[in-house]
């Protein structure tokens, strides 16, 4: 009877150990999407006019960008990291805890730059070489300073997507889209999509749990890949019928065809928002001159 | 006084399941400022029914008429139609397509034409009749089951329809969510309006049903008043509407007699 007392998590959201359920990234027993979502939704800049922050997020990317200097990606990320704590109120952890998520991608790609592998001893540009087992590992001043450039340089343009992403909701990016004259097709598309993610994630859970209460993923490697395409292909007919369900809803509410027509929504404007802006673009500018 | 809704000799016939008939033969009338319940077993034909309410599928013979008119299915008269017919479809995300549930409800009377003040006076006014004016500004999937239900019939009442078609709509709620349904559905009610529910709970039939129809083989063969269903044992059971508690396990486990 013991073995029944311990509860095994079977859901790909809710992860109660903390150890098992190999789908769940987050101790908040959610998928990454829920977590940005959330904090989308409820931080304090939340009624600000997404033109704003967007515009906040893309001057700075763009410098970060432009002036190409480790100190200004630095500069950026700790502006970036201020303004969402101190504006938005988000915690510092959960800004961190996303940053941390994309430094991984990051750190891949910079030991590509840096470090140079070959079966030869390396020529009289490597500065530094090392020999592991049959590989000489190598490096130099010139490509240490790339890859210091690379990172920096991500880290605050990562940083400055971070504070859109983690302030503000796709619905608000998506009316901002709408303003800016984006083709409406592709405003629909995005509309529909990003509200279809979570209903897919739903069905994908239940079907996720559904197989693994029949022990679905506990009986060999193959068993469970078989399972997962299984549950690939199910999932697909789903999205597939849905769409025809909500199709005939859409035009029960004289939808006929063309755009889906939504009012636009009404936001707060935020000077605050702006001279942070202001301050953030003017002190990366001031960081360059200076160097 | 001609029937809001009638249905005369409708048949329909679906692609996929051709040797079997959704609706062969169907002739029923729903009467204006009625609660009208629709039962019958799965299968029987209610869903296909409710997709022919609004235009939705046409039938392949026989008419639908709505005021005494026969539904014409070009576009302006579609549109015409949907504005006075609304449809709530079993699922809500089926039917919620933003994730925004402001901008959800105000899709139906922007596609009325009206203009945007207008739209905004009629989802604020939507919202307080379904009690979700607290919700507007929350994104659709962090909405609960009853909360959903509620927002989708929010987007439908947005457009003002003179008949509700409901199918299923609280299959899978709690009673306590299915009260605050039942009290936004009875506001609607007591301006004059109709309202046609799919049901498979025979207390709703007995305690909200005005008026009932018995779909059975894609036929209604039971169309009046709730009393004179609830008391004809008959139909009951060939329809398969009732449950029959003893074939399951003679023994009452609660010590009672079979029969």
């Amino acid at each position: 009877m013991n073995n029944l007392q311990a509860p095994v998590s079977q859901s790909l959201f809710s992860n109660t150990n903390g150890k098992q359920g190999h789908l769940s990234h987050c101790p908040e027993g959610k998928l990454f999407v829920h977590i940005i979502d959330q904090y989308a939704y409820s931080n304090r800049l939340r009624k600000t006019d997404p033109a704003y922050k967007a515009g906040l997020a893309l001057t700075v990317l763009a410098l970060c960008l432009l002036l190409n200097e480790p100190l200004v990606g630095l500069t950026a990320a700790a502006w970036m990291y201020l303004l969402a704590v101190r504006l938005a109120g988000l915690s510092a952890r959960v800004f961190g805890r996303v940053l941390a998520a994309e430094a991984a991608f990051l750190l891949l790609t910079t030991i590509g730059v840096v470090l140079s592998f070959s079966l030869t001893p390396p020529g009289d540009l490597a500065t530094w070489a090392w020999k592991v087992g049959p590989v000489w590992v190598s490096s130099s001043p010139p490509s240490l300073a790339q890859g210091v450039i690379l990172v920096t340089r991500a880290l605050g343009a990562a940083s400055a997507m971070n504070f859109l992403a983690l302030t503000t909701p796709l619905t608000d990016i998506i009316e901002l889209l709408r303003r800016w004259r984006v083709p409406l097709i592709l405003i629909d598309l995005m509309a529909v999509v990003y509200r279809f993610i979570f209903v897919l994630l739903d069905s994908l859970d239940t079907m996720y749990k559904a197989q693994g209460s029949r022990s679905g993923y506990h009986t060999g490697w193959f068993r469970s890949m078989n399972n997962a395409a299984l549950l690939g292909s199910r999932l697909f007919i789903d999205a597939f019928q849905r769409s025809r369900r909500l199709q005939l809803a859409l035009e029960s509410r004289g939808y006929d065809g063309g755009n889906l027509r939504v009012l636009p929504v009404r936001y707060q404007a935020d000077s605050r928002v702006l001279w942070a802006g202001s301050a953030a673009a003017i002190s990366l500018v001031m960081v360059w001159i200076i160097l | 006084m001609t029937p809001i809704l009638e249905f005369k000799d409708v048949f329909y016939i679906y692609p996929v399941r051709a040797e079997r008939s959704a609706l062969c033969g169907l002739n029923v009338q729903i009467p204006e400022g009625e609660k009208v319940a629709v039962v019958g077993r799965n299968g029987s034909g209610k869903s296909t029914l409710f997709l022919h309410c609004n235009g939705l599928y046409q039938p392949q013979q026989g008419q639908v008429f709505f005021k005494g008119q026969p539904l014409k299915y070009d576009r302006k008269s579609l549109k015409w139609l949907r504005q006075h017919v609304g449809m709530i479809f079993q699922n809500p995300d089926d039917q919620l397509f933003s994730a925004s549930v402001a901008q959800d409800i105000s899709f139906g009377p922007l596609n009325l034409g009206l203009d945007e003040a207008e739209a905004r006076q009629r989802v604020r006014h939507a919202a307080e009749i379904c009690e979700i004016t607290d919700l507007l500004d929350r994104p659709t999937h962090a909405l609960s089951g009853g909360e959903k239900a509620r927002v989708a019939l929010a987007g439908v009442l947005a457009m003002e329809p003179e008949l509700l078609v409901a199918d299923e709509l609280m299959a899978s709620l709690d009673p306590w969510m299915r009260l605050s349904i039942f009290e936004i559905l009875q506001r609607f009610y007591d301006q004059g309006k109709t309202i046609v529910m799919a049901t498979h709970d025979l207390s709703v039939v007995r305690y909200w049903a005005s008026y009932v129809v018995v779909m059975d083989k894609g036929r209604a063969v039971f169309t009046g008043h709730p009393k004179d269903l609830l008391t004809n044992h008959e139909i009951l059971a060939e329809t398969g509407l009732s449950l029959v508690w003893w074939k399951v396990d003679p023994q009452f486990p609660n010590g009672e007699s079979a029969l």
